[in-house]
């Protein structure tokens, strides 16, 4: 779907000659003459406009009736006004009947002061109310959900949320209720409107109808200061503005960025900022004495920390967790190559890619970008799910779907919420990505040469079985794909290039990509969804085992995480270092992370919050940055660095993190001369080829995509493939047992489980299973079970769902208790009852 | 660079000096006519008001210290934490922090009260944009002048202070008076 270019028209508002782009509504055209048309459900974000609330009325030349201009283009030659006796009358009207039922609340309104129908009653409304009729009445407020309230007496029924619900995040809870006077929002049944996007709504209401629980009556628009920062909740980093009173947080909003997050937030993004402020965050060093973490004096834990890693010298290794900031990431390896002279750094959660394959996969020339997404002819969804792994990323391929009928194909081991939208869906078994690209490699060489191709017969077959899938299915993909035209983006997930065999899945999907997409062709490409935060950031600074900033080599090459996590466990490595990331939470492989945490010597870590491992392991622990306290820059996986500005100052003792490991690298004798947040982006700019030139003042508010700007010639060449590549394995046969998929919940995070308003989201672990596969074990949903394998093993409780390919068990990672991390062995598990 | 003064130059203009006679008589005379005052002042007795123990009564609208109002019948706050009276503040002087009434805990008629309001009088210059912007008629300019204090702090006035009675009660001019 090429993107619109619309020509210019010319047409005049109240008398002013005025140029907009053919097509614009004239709500959004008046503007570019300096004339305000109010509105109340007029929102371009929520697609076609419904014209609901007739705020918008003006008058064209030539049309006898007053026109909408929230739902009328703008025509060449077009004569509007808004002014005229007419219009006023109408616009007079239409307030004066809105506020018929509206309560006298603006006092105890929690939008009053910021709130478009105060603004536009005053701005456009008769002044005087003729109504002395009592007003309609509700019971309020109710809880629309524990983030939600809703005052139903204020609703001016502007339909806003219910599109929201319907056609933006599908999620399809809200409707409104009964007809006339009587209508209201509610969800059907009047369930809990319980959404991974649910808050936006507060947000789209142009009244206190639906108001925030935790903002409930914090602050006024007069008593706070907004901050524009970006949220470090996942791989999508929205831009954010934090509502700041008294050197808290009190809200999240979104700063709308089309390239990025298209001006919407997830409720972990939009509540998560409670855990700033929460009594269990750690804001002093610590150091543990006698078993016991106590809180010390900087100094001390600085020393102690200098002391262990300069003893441990190159037996030391670190992990950088996804919210780390590049210039942390890059001062973290300089401390350990340049300092101690260990190469032991890691960002990546399991296993070691080689660096070409890094270069190849990022080449600036495959790179998609997230608009791509919402103007690709097709989308391939693989080993990923957008709304649990980036968020954001799920609402912008629904509307590719939904307004530019862009094709979405789906191919993931667990169901995923995209599927209804797809037009084809291949299941596979749990990591058997790289056979599932196999096959459909295969699949799209069968279609490009014809029948009776080089390709030699069943191949196909004998692929798609591997990986457990169907090979139809897997056809039917592969003719998504190709039919759909030249601009097709594939959305992976990280894990895909996990483990072992990452290499060669790494290859698969590169085949693939070289089949479909064309490199260098803009709107096409290849778009990685990270594990972590800055993911891709971390690696572009060098937090890679055998690569330097900048992707530059390395030698010698140091231990990837897993292996770190068993050398550390055989007792080689002393000192760790944990910079945001807890191994027993984050990290897949639980048994030997605890005992290489037991065994090594010291543990250095970054923290915010004490987890389990950090907890019972860390011997040094320095207070981290909520970040929204942070400085420094992060990079999308597209590509775009962005800027974190510190909103809020630290709280007791907390201090900047790229500061303390400045002053551990100096006292380790290896003096990088940072002196500022700022001389540390310099740095990292400086020592990135293809970061070259730029400044923070470039990046300013909005990010800057590097790989668009002339030093992305910096990036290292590779080799893009076709590759030969190896039959991938046979994905295990359950036989009787079944095959373990892991996967991360958007509520599976340290925020969730210690902000007070999101607390009710915390994750327990569930097992997820065909129904068949439970009746055959006689288990029903809500049944507690033990899955296990090797001897270790995890409590969770059944949930059905048909989606889930029989054969096949669902376990939540990254979560605090039982956590399916804690299983080892080859993919396959037991379960029994309890 | 020479300055001519031109058109700016100012005469001033002297009255002739007095003579002899003239003299003594703006050395006495007019002495004897001020004492003359002083004497028929005299009679009258002292106009001396001994403050603290003697107060001057103040007009009706007299913009003293503020007062915050409760409901007569119930008890409850009339503020309701909306902030009105902080937005309106030239001085910026008022905090109001607000919070939610529940079943258990009603302080106010409305959805919220202020959990926090206080105001500052070290900034305050009595104005009384606050009470005109207090939708409720919670806050009004009560009469009390004596705020002096040995600490800034001091003059940071909370809600409690600003809800309970004066500790004495400003003397009120009364009609004509
Ligand atoms: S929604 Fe707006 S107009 Fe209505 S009570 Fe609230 S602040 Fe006042
Ligand atoms: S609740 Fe708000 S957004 Fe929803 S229909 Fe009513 S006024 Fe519009
Ligand atoms: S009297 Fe004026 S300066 Fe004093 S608190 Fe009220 S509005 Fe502020
Ligand atoms: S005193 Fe009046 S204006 Fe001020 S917060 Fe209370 S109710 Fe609002
Ligand atoms: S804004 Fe045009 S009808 Fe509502």
């Amino acid at each position: 779907m090429p993107r619109p270019a619309p020509d210019t028209i010319a047409f005049t508002v109240d008398g002013l000659e005025v140029n907009a782009p053919a097509g614009m509504m004239l709500a959004d055209a008046a503007k570019l003459g300096d004339v305000e048309i109010p509105v109340f459900c007029y929102e371009p974000k929520l697609g076609e406009p419904v014209g609901a609330c007739r705020m918008c009325l003006v008058e064209i030349e030539g049309i006898p009736k007053l026109q909408t201009a929230c739902s009328t283009p703008v025509r060449d030659g077009m004569a509007v006004n808004t002014q005229t006796a007419r219009v006023k009358e109408a616009q007079e009207a239409v307030l004066e009947f809105l506020l018929i039922n509206h309560p006298l609340d603006c006092p105890v309104c929690d939008k009053g002061g910021e709130c478009p129908l105060q603004d536009i009653t005053y701005g456009w409304g008769p002044g005087r109310s003729r109504f002395i009729e009592p007003k309609r009445h509700f019971v309020k407020p109710l809880a629309l959900s524990p983030l939600i309230a809703i005052d139903r007496e204020r609703c001016i029924l502007c339909y806003r949320c219910v599109r929201f619900s319907q056609e933006i995040s599908e999620d399809y809870q809200l409707v409104l209720q009964e007809r006339g006077a009587d209508s209201y929002v509610s969800t059907f049944d009047g369930h809990p409107y319980v959404a991974p996007f649910s808050g936006n709504i507060i947000e789209l209401c142009p009244v206190g109808a639906l108001t925030s629980q935790p903002y409930r009556f914090r602050a006024r628009p007069w008593d706070i200061e907004g901050s524009g920062s970006v949220c470090l909740g996942c791989p999508g980093q929205c831009n954010v503005e934090y509502t700041v009173r008294d050197e808290r947080v009190l809200r999240v909003l979104s700063r709308q960025h089309d390239g990025v997050d298209d001006g919407w937030l997830c409720d972990r993004g939009r509540f998560g900022y409670q855990s700033f402020h929460v009594d269990e965050r750690v804001t002093h060093p610590l150091v543990r004495v006698d078993g016991e973490l106590i809180p010390v004096a900087w100094d001390r834990a600085l020393d102690e920390a200098a002391a262990a890693l300069g003893g441990a010298g190159s037996d030391s290794g670190a992990l950088a967790g996804g919210k780390t900031t590049n210039e942390e990431g890059w001062l973290l390896q300089e401390l350990f190559r340049g300092a101690l002279g260990s190469p032991n750094v890691d960002s990546r959660a399991d296993g070691m890619l080689p660096r070409e394959l890094h270069a190849a996969l990022h080449a600036p020339a495959l790179q998609a970008t997230v608009p791509d997404l919402e103007f690709a002819h097709a989308v391939l969804v693989l080993d990923c799910e957008p709304v649990d792994d980036q968020p954001s990323l799920d609402l912008r391929i629904r509307k590719g779907v939904r307004r530019n009928g862009v094709k979405l194909a789906v191919a993931s081991s667990r169901p995923s919420s995209l599927d209804a939208n797809a037009a084809a869906v291949v299941r596979y078994a749990p990591g058997a990505g790289e056979a599932f690209c196999a096959a459909l490699n295969g699949a799209l060489g069968e279609s490009d040469a014809g029948p009776g191709s080089a390709t030699r017969k069943g191949v196909v077959e004998e692929l798609a079985e591997a990986a457990g899938a169907d090979a139809d299915a897997v056809r039917a993909l592969a003719a998504v794909l190709a039919d759909a035209g030249e601009d097709v983006v594939i959305v992976y997930g990280e894990r895909l290039t996990h483990g072992a065999r990452g290499e060669d899945a790494a290859r698969a999907l590169l085949n693939v990509c070289g089949r479909v997409a064309e490199a260098g062709h803009d709107g096409a490409g290849l778009l990685e969804v990270p594990a972590g935060t800055n993911g891709r950031g971390l690696r572009e600074v060098g937090v890679l085992p055998n690569a330097a900033p900048g992707l530059a080599p390395v030698s010698p090459v140091g231990l990837a995480s897993a292996e770190l996590g068993a050398s550390a466990a055989a007792g080689a490595i002393s000192a760790l270092y944990l910079l945001h990331v807890d191994p027993l939470r984050d990290l897949p492989g639980r048994a030997t992370w605890r005992a290489a945490l037991q065994r090594a010597d010291h543990v250095i870590a970054h923290a915010d919050f004490l987890s389990e491992g950090l907890w019972e392991y860390a011997t040094i622990v320095f207070p981290a940055e909520s970040y929204a306290e942070k400085e420094g820059t992060i990079t999308h996986p597209d590509g775009r660095v962005q800027r974190l500005r510190p909103a809020i100052a630290r709280p007791d003792a907390v201090r900047a993190e790229w500061n303390v490991i400045a002053d551990l690298s100096k006292r380790l004798g290896h003096d990088v001369s940072v002196l500022s947040g700022a001389m540390a982006s310099a740095r990292v700019f400086e020592a990135i080829p293809f970061y070259a030139g730029l400044t923070l003042d470039e990046l300013g508010g909005r990010g800057l995509r590097w790989p668009a700007r002339p030093a992305a010639a910096g990036w290292p060449a590779a080799d893009t493939g076709p590759f030969g590549l190896e039959t991938p394995p046979h994905a295990p046969t359950p036989n009787g047992a079944l095959r373990l998929g892991t996967f991360r919940s958007i509520w599976a995070a340290q925020e969730v489980e210690v902000a007070p308003a999101l607390k009710f989201l915390r994750q327990r672990q569930r097992a997820e299973l065909h129904p068949v596969d439970a009746e055959r074990m006689g288990l029903a949903h809500g049944d507690r079970v033990t899955v296990g394998s090797n001897g270790s093993r995890v409590q969770a409780t059944v949930v059905l769902r048909s989606g889930v390919p029989e054969g096949s068990v669902f376990l939540e990672a990254g979560i605090a208790e039982e956590s399916a991390s804690e299983l080892d062995g080859g993919g396959l598990v037991e379960v029994s009852p309890q | 660079m020479s300055w001519t003064p031109g058109d700016e130059m100012l005469v001033v203009q002297r009255a002739s000096p007095p003579g002899a006679a003239g003299g003594t008589y703006r050395a006495f005379g007019e002495t004897l006519r001020g004492l003359k005052t002083t004497m028929s002042r005299l009679v009258e007795g002292p106009k001396t008001i001994s403050y603290p123990e003697e107060k001057v009564p103040v007009y009706p609208r007299f913009r003293g210290r503020h007062r915050l109002h409760r409901f007569e019948d119930t008890g409850l706050e009339k503020c309701v934490g909306c902030s009105l009276c902080a937005a309106a503040c030239p001085a910026d002087c008022i905090r109001v922090v607000a919070a939610e009434n529940t079943p258990e805990n009603r302080v106010s008629a409305g959805e919220r009260y202020a959990a926090v309001y206080e105001i500052n009088l070290a900034r305050c210059i009595f104005c009384g944009y606050c009470e005109v912007a207090c939708p409720f008629d919670a806050i009004t300019m009560g009469h009390d002048y004596e705020m002096s204090a040995y600490n800034r702090t001091d003059l940071i006035f909370t809600k409690e202070m600003l809800l309970d009675e004066p500790l004495e009660r400003t003397p009120l001019r009364g009609e004509g008076e």
